[in-house]
């Protein structure tokens, strides 16, 4: 199951960011590797058969360097346009995940993105991370579920 | 240059429309991210932003009616795609006027707007020209 979702959300990653941004080749890492001081963390809320959240930390230089990617543009800080189209990067991924579920027949659907802490005294059933290395730097997923009762 | 040549469906009217909305586009986010004072731009983003929110709709039935015509079967689920964009659009410039043109809602809206469009257009649209070529292959 654990190995299932994480998949799903593997492969949407690649899928968006090979259409997006061109990027064909991204491999999965264990998350302890992951050290970033400064960084967008963009919660995307998960309900329905799966209920939870999905935490995607993208460190400040690989935030800009997707924005400069998309636009053709020179972005050198983290401001209200960088956090918004990273924020929808992270819609997008989670929305091809919602189709790779249903798939699976998981029903599902999912909240508008949040900036959010990483902090969170709950519960899950499914907890894991994953440090996603591209060519344009890192991305750390942190997934949060639990299936509906 | 934000088009690229990809990203083409190969029906020459929803070609044109979506390089001509990339353009419009690329204009609108250079002036939102030009160095100037935001008085000295704000005229100009609410120009682009009236342009756009005539052109999107204008595009959207363009390419619905495209759609139909061809029997796409994602038809409904495209259109509700579109629908959302509509809305969010209208709500946002609602917002947008509300708030007496504030910066950083604008800069936001700039964000979301560029993401949406390149997937949107490189991944939703592009299934449509998937559909009718196979479509076209099968009547060879
Ligand atoms: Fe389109
Ligand atoms: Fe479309």
């Amino acid at each position: 199951m654990k190995d299932q979702i994480f998949k799903a959300y593997f492969d949407a990653t690649q899928k968006v960011f090979n259409l997006m941004l061109n990027i064909s080749e991204i491999s999965a890492h264990p998350s302890e590797d992951f050290k970033c001081d400064d960084e967008v963390d963009i919660a995307i809320g998960i309900t329905g058969d799966l209920q939870g959240k999905v935490i995607y930390r993208f460190p400040v230089a690989t935030s800009l360097n997707i924005v400069n990617t998309m636009s053709g543009m020179q972005f050198d800080a983290v401001d209200a346009f960088v956090t918004s189209a990273v924020s929808e990067i992270a819609n997008i991924i989670s929305g091809n995940v919602l189709s790779a579920l249903s798939e699976n027949n998981m029903d599902c659907d999912i909240l508008p993105p949040v900036q959010c802490s990483l902090d969170d005294d709950k519960e899950y059933g499914i907890n894991t991370s994953c440090r996603i290395d591209t060519a344009i730097g890192e991305v750390c997923l942190e997934i949060r579920l639990n299936r509906a009762a | 240059m934000l088009w690229k040549d990809n990203y083409e469906i190969g029906v020459p009217q929803i070609d044109e429309q979506h390089k001509e909305l990339f353009r419009r586009v690329e204009s609108f986010l250079q002036v939102l991210r030009s160095q100037v004072s935001w008085e000295e731009k704000v005229q100009k983003v609410n120009e682009t932003l009236e342009f756009m929110k005539g052109y999107v709709v204008e595009h959207f039935r363009d390419e619905e009616e495209y759609q139909k015509s061809v029997g796409y079967p994602g038809f409904e689920a495209h259109k509700q795609i579109h629908t959302g964009m509509v809305d969010y659009v209208l709500e946002f410039s609602k917002q947008y006027e509300q708030s007496n043109h504030d910066e950083q809602l604008i800069q936001q809206f700039g964000g979301k707007l560029l993401a949406w469009l390149i997937n949107h257009v490189a991944a939703e649209d592009q299934r449509i020209a998937n559909y009718a070529r196979k479509k076209g292959d099968e009547l060879k």
